[in-house]
């Protein structure tokens, strides 16, 4: 090979190797996750900067989803997955085993830096962890930034972009709390006590300082013998109940048993589990959860 | 000329002792298998071994206690950033300091913002001490919460020590809780002090450890349980710690 040729061939090689870098550092992380408040955590925090894929359609409940051949084309296809990774999405992992992903897929388990609490009123008085720690401000807070610091970690050159969008989102998670307030003021707290159909709201009746007094099916799915039932009615009319709280998307008969037999106001609280997957759903919808928390305060410290 | 003989077989009744030990052998195996995945599975979330003076933030505290808790779990991670927030426009040569409780009003920051919650969750009262000079309450600062109005409401500390000031090896930032409703600003952070004070570092059964729980050790770069080291977030922000 002529001198010239091979000089021609070696830029031809740099040339091919420099154009091969620039698009590995301009590929943008394509991000999977498990759960609709999972996509606008990481939306809020890579901006343009990453491609988000919901793992199951938006349409699907995570209750007991029944992991589809759809799943395994689109896991494939990811360069991370977020995961609540402490039994709210546990149809995940039967997935990144059915695709052979698991070990080959990183995961970011989003609930590593959140303190977890048991799941309220457990008949047997059991300490169950409670995975429903993205139904809250403070909890989903710590997720924001324990995904910020991670996605950095994989994207460094995007790291402190990340950072400063997850510290404006926080931000905005915790005004929440301030508009909520505004809305509760002059309102007679002494007067609430509320029992839950399940254990999802734990996380954020604890942020805001409310007990709860009965959970009605501390774990999904499992609903109470009637004499459980009968035990919490029992329970429910001796503390003076006066709200009960049921999940917005997945309607229950029990929690028309226990209106009927208690007298109890019932309202309804979204999971943030169901609809088209959106940057701002989650804020959409704690904005609402609270607004639901501070109809029901108002109106039980106007009960009689 | 042959003639076949007649034969007799001698056929043994089928007795049922062996199918029988077949089917119970089969029915335990399957009580034994069931046995063990329901006690994987469902088992209860049995406390972490701990020292006499550490207690669960899981199964130790309760009611106002545990959600103050929770609020000063987060407020680990955000301190690095608000630390950030405050010293980032500081002019060459200014000491660099963390934040005070009217950062933390600013910021909306559970449990020091004086919001419902706080109320709900007893009022505690909080200070700051600073270390005003290297050295000084050994290099540590200080946030103390007492005095809260619920029932059998305990006070708290979360300290940040400070690996300049010799406090300890890494930025640590910890917290303690005490059963007692009234306390004073201990004299020092460290810790052998505090737990003559009756101080009990406070520990969270995180996410991490149940992820550990159910599959075993998949994340290896999660946080320690406990003491959290803020070097890794502070580094990020300001290169060497300041």
């Amino acid at each position: 090979m002529s001198p010239l040729r091979r000089t021609l061939l070696r830029v031809m090689v740099l040339l091919l190797a420099a154009s091969g870098a620039q698009t590995a550092a301009a590929k943008t992380l394509k991000v999977g996750i498990t759960l609709h408040p999972y996509y606008s955590f990481v939306a809020n925090i890579v901006g343009d900067r990453a491609e988000i894929v919901p793992l199951i359609d938006a349409d699907a409940n995570p209750h007991g989803y029944a992991p589809q051949p759809a799943d395994m084309i689109r896991i494939t296809s990811m360069d991370v997955l977020v995961v609540n990774g402490i039994g709210h999405d546990s149809w995940a992992f039967e997935i990144l085993d059915a695709a052979a992903m698991r070990d080959k897929l990183t995961l970011i388990y989003a609930n590593d830096g959140v303190s977890l609490i048991p799941v309220a009123g457990d008949p047997s008085g059991a300490k169950v962890v409670n995975p429903h720690t993205f139904i809250s401000t403070t909890a989903a807070i710590q997720q924001v930034y324990l995904i910020a610091r991670r996605l950095g970690e994989l994207d460094p050159e995007n790291a402190t972009y990340f950072r400063d969008n997850a510290r404006r989102y926080a931000l905005q998670i915790r005004k929440l709390r301030a508009e909520f307030d505004a809305q509760i003021v002059g309102a007679n707290l002494a007067k609430f006590r509320c029992a839950t159909m399940h254990s999802g709201y734990d996380y954020i009746l604890q942020e805001l300082g409310l007990q709860v007094t009965a959970v009605i099916e501390p774990r999904h799915g499992v609903e109470p013998t009637a004499r459980q039932l009968a035990e919490t009615i029992d329970r429910i009319k001796a503390a003076d109940v006066n709200v009960l709280f049921a999940e917005k998307y997945f309607a229950s008969k029990l929690s028309d048993t226990i209106r009927e037999a208690t007298g109890v106001k019932m309202y309804s609280i979204s999971h943030i589990s169901s609809g088209e997957y959106t940057p701002g759903k989650f804020v959409e919808e704690m904005r609402e959860n609270l607004t639901t928390l501070a109809t029901a305060i108002k109106e039980a410290g106007q009960s009689g | 000329m042959t003639s076949a003989l007649p034969m007799t077989e001698v056929i043994k009744p089928s007795g049922a002792r062996f199918e029988a030990w077949v089917l119970a052998a089969a029915v335990v195996a399957v009580l034994v298998a069931l046995t063990t995945y329901v006690r994987l599975q469902g088992r209860e979330n049995e406390p972490a071994p701990l020292y006499d003076w550490q207690i669960s933030a899981f199964d130790g505290l309760t009611g106002a206690d545990q959600a103050i808790y929770n609020s000063l779990y987060t407020v680990k991670d955000e301190i690095p950033v608000i630390y950030d927030d405050i010293n980032r426009f500081n002019e060459p040569g200014v000491k660099f300091r963390w934040p005070n409780l009217q950062d933390f009003e600013d910021w909306l920051l559970p449990p020091f913002h004086r919001d419902t919650s706080w109320e709900q969750n007893g009022s505690l009262q909080w200070s700051l001490h600073e270390p005003l000079a290297e050295g000084e309450m050994q290099g540590s600062t200080m946030y103390l919460g007492t005095d809260g109005r619920s029932e059998g409401q305990g006070s708290f500390l979360l300290i940040i020590g400070h690996v300049h000031a010799g406090f300890t090896n890494n930025n640590a930032i910890v917290i303690w809780w005490n059963e007692k409703n009234h306390v004073a600003m201990p004299e020092s952070g460290f810790r052998d002090q505090l737990i003559l004070q009756g101080w009990r570092e406070v520990v969270a059964y995180s996410g991490d450890l149940e992820v550990k729980r159910l599959f075993g050790d998949p994340a290896e770069d999660a946080p320690e349980q406990g003491a959290e080291n803020v070097d890794g977030l502070l580094e990020g922000i300001f290169g060497e710690q300041q």
